[in-house]
């Protein structure tokens, strides 16, 4: 059983089932979409829309009052696809004007002529404010905080996606996506490579990127499948990932690090010994496992993280990446060197270390 | 590659001068075309046919006048424009060149 829809066609009312309302919907708002630019579209579809209402009554009759989908169907494959004929120029001209829809507006990182990463481009492009106007804003803001701000700046760098497709360029400035803009922006950009020297620059540069492009084969195993295209709320998202995976990944790092610490120097971990039916080497292995069933997940997180975030800039964020793993393990071998004394033991207690993987060693 | 779909071109590109020639024989209706069509290669649904035909009027080519038919609404009935016969005469000795070409050409 199914709802009856009641339309106008050319005129005259037709009952038809609400699937059959669908197929036809899709067909006539398609030729309407085909037909974009003709100025006698409005003639076309209703003379369409007779052409249909005169099969429908071919299938009514006195006892047969709703015309059923697969009757639709039908009568969808005998009109055939409805082909957009070549519109004159000058009526071209005038639609474009009107193919203005609105066009989501999003905060993006606009890399092309930015001077750090493209945060104040992409804010600048958001407010609608001269770039100029949003650096200084942040010169004096870091200025007026002491420093503090390049905080902030940094976390948006690392939250903010990068606007990387012609798509999301144009979301950066609020301003419609549509294939005729790319090609003229192509044009213009075209035109402005005059220089045969610049364009060999920009040859070189482009075919060292495409090399850098090809994701290493081992990354298939784990990583999401390579370009896989990721919204905005996910590249947020995992902006904001990142750099808490990273700092997850290096804690476990350093933890695994004193537990052995903690092990070779005194043969228990943290004070409590290693049960009498495992020998040392099994405790050894024990926490490398651990410490792999910790880190993997962590791994694979941070490397879809970078994904998400651009493979394009695969390069930037494991650099970043690495600098913010590297500044914190500087900070836990500080913090353990200060209020740790474990540490102190473990270097006081050298010759025991040593000793413990002679033993180990001869133990093999 | 089968030879319909060789020709398919060749046919969407005759099918304007096809569409003249119908309407030039007698006043017409698209049902008509379609059904005088059907029985050939050229075989076209109105998906086509209806944007041909408003292109064909946007040219000048063709006009139509409204006539009430027995059964159900008033039919678009066509028919040639000075323009449009003039158009169909050039296209028709047009095809005469192409078609002493094919027949000279080769074996």
């Amino acid at each position: 059983m199914q709802k009856v829809i009641t339309i106008n066609l050319n005129g005259n009312a037709y009952q038809l089932e609400e699937t059959a309302y669908g197929l036809l919907r899709t067909y006539l708002d398609g030729a309407e979409l085909q037909l974009k630019g003709n100025p006698d579209v409005a003639e076309i579809i209703s003379d369409l829309e007779q052409a249909v209402a005169d099969k429908c009554n071919r299938v009514l009759g006195a006892q047969k009052t709703v015309v059923t989908t697969a009757e639709v169907k039908q009568i969808i494959d005998e009109m055939g696809p409805v082909e957009g004929t070549a519109a004159e120029p000058k009526s071209e001209k005038q639609e474009r004007p009107r193919s203005d829809t609105t066009a989501p507006k999003r905060l993006y990182q606009i890399r092309d002529g930015a001077m750090l990463s493209g945060v104040c481009k992409g804010l600048a492009a958001y407010l609608g404010v001269d770039v100029t106007i949003v650096r200084i804003v942040f010169v004096v803001l870091a200025a007026l905080t002491k420093g503090a701000f390049v905080i902030v700046y940094l976390v948006l760098m690392c939250v903010i996606p990068h606007a990387t497709t012609s798509e999301e360029r144009a979301a950066a400035h609020g301003q419609p996506f549509n294939a005729q803009e790319l090609i003229d922006e192509a044009k213009r950009s075209y035109a402005g490579f005059t220089n045969s020297r610049q364009w060999r620059r920009h040859w070189r540069r482009q075919q060292r990127e495409w090399r850098r492009y090809a994701p290493p084969t081992a990354w298939r195993f784990w990583g999401p499948p390579p370009i896989a295209p990721v919204g905005y709320a996910g590249q947020v998202f995992a902006g904001i990932m990142m750099p808490l995976l990273t700092v997850a990944r290096t804690a476990a790092f350093w933890i695994w690090l004193c537990v052995l610490a903690s092990l070779f120097s005194t043969n228990a971990l943290f004070g409590w010994p290693i049960p009498d039916g495992i020998p040392f080497w099994a405790a050894l292995l024990i926490s490398l496992f651990a410490y792999c069933f910790v880190a993997w997940p962590l791994d694979a997180a941070r490397r879809s993280s970078i994904w998400a975030l651009g493979a394009p800039r695969y390069g930037w964020f494991s650099a970043w990446d690495g600098l913010l793993g590297l500044v914190l393990s500087a900070l836990c071998l500080w913090l353990a060197w200060e209020f740790v004394p474990e540490v102190h033991d473990f270097l006081d207690n050298m010759p025991t270390v040593r000793a413990n993987i002679q033993n180990l060693l001869r133990g093999l | 590659m089968s030879v319909q779909e060789k020709f398919s071109a060749i046919r969407k590109g005759l099918l304007e001068f096809l569409i003249l020639k119908i309407i030039a024989s007698d006043k017409v209706y698209v049902a008509d075309m379609l059904s005088r069509l059907s029985v050939t290669e050229f075989k076209t649904q109105e998906g086509t046919l209806y944007p041909l035909l408003s292109k064909l009027r946007r040219e000048g080519l063709v006009e139509y006048e409204w006539q009430e038919s027995d059964a159900g609404p008033p039919r678009k009935y066509y028919e040639l424009t000075a323009r449009g016969k003039s158009q169909l005469a050039e296209l028709t000795a047009y095809w005469k060149d192409i078609n002493a070409t094919i027949n000279q050409l080769g074996r």
